[in-house]
């Protein structure tokens, strides 16, 4: 985690980095997306009623063995037709690490994280999360959890109504809903139904819902991709306070300017075939930025 | 499992799909039965026989309204993409799919009972108001009930399997509709033999609506239909990568 802080500068600007610090920060980046004056005004109120021993932890978490690979891709291949989507792809993440999952649009990025959620089967290798595959995981709400699209909601539900549906279908207490919706503040708004959701609320919805089981390792694919700037700045201080809690975090993008201060390592891949993999640091050698490595490698793909 | 079908009830509240449904199907119910009323024969109208069979546009609006609701259950999550964090939380897809069967075949029982209620309720006040005497015993009401609740609960079960088969939510309930309107109902004019033993005609007779085929026969027909298209659905469902 000390690795994480030094590799992003902005986390200088956010010193508080407890939980109670990040829904500050949520309310300051929200004052943007959902409203003006009024919704601040409001959500000083909220944050003077929260309680200072409130943490994210809220059910005992599952404590994997630290030896074992909290992600394990081994030569994952995924095929539709003459296409290889994702290429034989191999590589493990450690437990409480941040790594980027970098490469252009239809590189296989969802792809890989679909496989390793058992939202679709490879055709060949394995995709392991806790060194099983998701389907076999007891609970893996308690293990895993993610958000592929920022709009997985019914516009006709309320944020309320679509965590305890994921609740109850969990066998969480209805408790642990209200605890999300304190935690990404959404308590205000959690009887509005989610058509009058701003993205950024849809997007804080998204990861209450991930949270709901307490997981040991989050998975984001293109969170931010639509988010404006104190949108993106909200996640990365919300991902490095997960992070500085020892979960692992994956997550997906094609912005690298904002992949370069939220993550310690980062993997490369385009057409299907992972590229590059190791801590931002080696791979930014030469004085290199990690825009020019990650061009050169997608421009020598292509060609 | 409990926590399945808690979370699929759950997903049948808070939208107002359903109470469209609803409200689409008393519009549907009150129209055809009091035009069929008032437009047929008043010599016609006097069997108990023919009363019930030109009141089978309540059984049949039941089952088709309760496939719709079975096939919106599937393919709502489809669309919305609730689907996925759906299966996150239950990645062995069986348990869901089963939740949203039971789920909806109650939710078919409810619309079966409005249906026939309703179609009872309009019949006769449009009968009294004809001046015709309304021959429908106990006994007729009773199977317009509980047959219709039963005939419109495997619909519904069917619906979910369409659902999870076509999983396009427009296309699933066009084809419903369609085979209820177009294929049922030129059967049943051109090739009767034929349109009775399809699962619009097996309801019927489940209802009592129709002598032409025995009220088991309907019954066991329309187990079977139901039973194929959610053995069909729940394999798809199963086995098919999530978008």
């Amino acid at each position: 985690m000390t690795q994480l802080v030094e590799t992003a500068p902005l986390a200088a600007s956010c010193p508080v980095v407890t939980p109670t610090g990040v829904v500050e920060l949520l309310l300051a980046a929200d004052a943007g997306v959902a409203g003006g004056g009024h919704d601040r005004l409001m959500q000083s109120e909220a944050i003077s009623q929260r309680t200072a021993d409130q943490t994210l932890s809220v059910v005992p978490p599952v404590a994997p063995r630290l030896s074992e690979a909290v992600v394990s891709c081994r030569a994952l291949t995924k095929r539709y037709g003459d296409l290889a989507a994702v290429n034989e792809v191999t590589f493990s993440l450690e437990r409480g690490t941040v790594t980027g999952y970098l490469g252009p649009n239809g590189a296989g990025k969802t792809t890989t994280l679909r496989l390793l959620l058992g939202l679709a089967e490879p055709t060949a290798g394995d995709a392991l999360v806790f060194e099983r595959r998701y389907g076999e995981l007891e609970q893996p709400f308690h293990y895993v959890g993610a958000v592929l699209e920022s709009n997985d909601f019914h516009p006709a539900r309320s944020g309320r109504d679509h965590l305890r549906m994921l609740a109850v279908a969990a066998g969480l207490p209805l408790s642990r809903v209200e605890e999300m919706l304190e935690l990404v503040d959404l308590r205000d708004a959690a009887k509005r139904r989610v058509r009058a959701y701003s993205l950024g609320m849809r997007q804080r919805l998204g990861l209450a819902a991930a949270l709901l089981g307490d997981p040991q390792l989050l998975i984001l694919d293109e969170p931010a991709n639509e988010a404006d700037p104190s949108g993106v700045r909200w996640l990365r201080t919300f991902l490095q306070t997960l992070a500085a809690e020892g979960r692992t975090v994956l997550i997906s993008s094609h912005r690298l300017a904002q992949v370069a201060q939220t993550v310690d390592q980062v993997l490369i891949i385009d057409h299907g075939r992972l590229l590059a993999r190791g801590p931002l640091d080696e791979l930014t050698t030469n004085g290199q930025s990690l825009e020019d490595v990650y061009l050169e490698l997608t421009a020598g793909e292509a060609s | 499992m409990i926590g399945q079908l808690r979370s699929e009830l759950l997903k049948q509240r808070p939208t107002e799909t359903t109470l469209y449904l609803f409200l689409a199907m008393f519009g549907l119910v009150a129209l055809v039965i009091t035009m069929n009323v008032l437009g047929v024969g008043a010599d016609d109208l006097a069997a108990s026989a023919q009363q019930l069979q030109d009141f089978e546009a309540g059984s049949r609006a039941g089952m088709l309204f309760a496939g719709l609701a079975g096939a919106i259950a599937i393919t709502a999550e489809i669309r919305y993409g609730t689907i996925r964090p759906t299966f996150l939380v239950t990645p062995r897809r069986g348990p869901v799919i089963a939740a949203k069967l039971a789920i909806s075949a109650l939710v078919g029982i409810v619309f079966g009972l409005l249906a026939e209620g309703l179609m009872a309720a309009d019949a006769s006040v449009a009968l009294s108001a004809r001046g015709i005497d309304n021959q429908l015993t106990g006994g007729d009401y009773l199977q317009l009930l509980a047959g219709g609740a039963a005939a419109a609960a495997l619909w519904a079960v069917a619906g979910v399997g369409v659902g999870a088969l076509v999983r396009n939510q427009v296309g699933a309930l066009i084809g419903l509709c369609a085979w209820m309107f177009l294929v049922e109902s030129t059967s049943e004019s051109f090739v009767p033999d034929f349109g009775r033993l399809l699962p619009g005609g097996a309801g019927i007779a489940l209802a009592g609506n129709s002598d032409a085929l025995p009220a088991a026969v309907g019954a066991l027909l329309l187990i079977l239909y139901a039973a194929a298209a959610a053995a069909a659905g729940w394999r798809a469902a199963l086995r098919r990568d999530i978008a």
